[in-house]
């Protein structure tokens, strides 16, 4: 069955000149790749032409894949750097210095801030209030106003689910560094969440 | 542990990789602090809703546009 082939024998078939493997890898990948491209690029326009360059680059260097990681960690690795290159010039706009969104500490390693915001848990509220447009809306800009190195890792982190070595293997950083990224980049999305759901001061 | 070292720790508490010894001292401090039992629930739906909100499927016209696209350029480079 298609659906069940290995990467690696779809990828002999597209090198054979087979358009069904292409095909069966878009299914796979496209979606994901699109999903880093627009997290990147932070447009849809510039995601969609990034998704078209990423495909036609599995079908020309396909063969330049020697299958020593993840197909999809190459495929992970091209998508970022047409990404980055598709938006070079457009950087600025929307990002914002994450260290304001970090959680600030006192002397003796206690969160600052007043009682009822460090208490503030709207975990258990229900999907629809965490879920609203508003909340969306809210979340988004939050991702899309991370600085560049810190959006693709948290997509790949907590959108692709892909463990921190393959990332850390996509983007050619250390496994520390991944861990550290993803863990202020999530920081400073809850610390957003908080101030649009928790309690007000 | 403080509330500052126990919240440096929680993408690694996430990810089930702390030591048994360091995990102990974090739920040790988790049982008497409030405000970070409240950070480590809110951080781990700020996960959730991440990947809630951002998984989004490719939209159809684009999936039938690639795949237009790809069909065309193979074609002309075969």
């Amino acid at each position: 069955m298609d659906d069940e082939a290995d990467d690696l024998s779809l990828l002999e078939r597209l090198r054979a000149g087979e358009c069904r493997a292409l095909e069966v890898l878009m299914g796979r990948y496209a979606a994901r790749v699109h999903r880093l491209a627009r997290a990147i690029t932070r447009n849809t326009a510039d995601a969609e032409e990034v998704v078209q360059d990423v495909f036609m680059t599995i079908y020309r260097k396909g063969e330049s894949f020697e299958g020593r990681s993840a197909l999809g960690s190459w495929i992970y690795r091209v998508t970022i750097n047409a990404a980055l290159n598709k938006r070079h010039g457009k950087r600025h706009q929307v990002e914002t210095s994450i260290e304001e969104h970090l959680p600030g500490f006192d002397a003796s390693g206690h969160r600052k801030g007043d009682r009822p915001y460090v208490l503030a848990d709207w975990s258990q509220n229900p999907d629809a209030a965490l879920l609203s447009e508003e909340t969306r809306a809210l979340l988004n800009r939050a991702v899309d106003s991370l600085p560049d190195h810190y959006r693709a890792v948290l997509v790949l982190r907590d959108v692709e689910d892909l463990p921190n070595a393959e990332i850390a293997e996509a983007i050619g950083e250390s496994v520390a560094s991944v861990k550290s990224r993803v863990h202020r980049a999530r920081m400073a999305l809850r610390e957003q969440l908080t101030r649009h759901l928790g309690p007000r001061a | 542990m403080t509330c500052r070292e126990a919240i440096e720790k929680l993408a690694e508490y996430l990810d089930a990789e702390l030591t048994p010894e360091v995990l102990q001292q974090l739920d040790a401090h988790l049982e008497i602090c409030a405000p970070c039992r409240a950070y480590v629930a809110t951080y781990r739906k700020t996960r959730e809703l991440v990947a809630k909100v951002r998984r989004v499927q490719l939209p159809e016209d684009l999936k039938t546009r690639l795949r237009a696209f790809l069909v065309d350029h193979i074609a002309h480079t075969k």
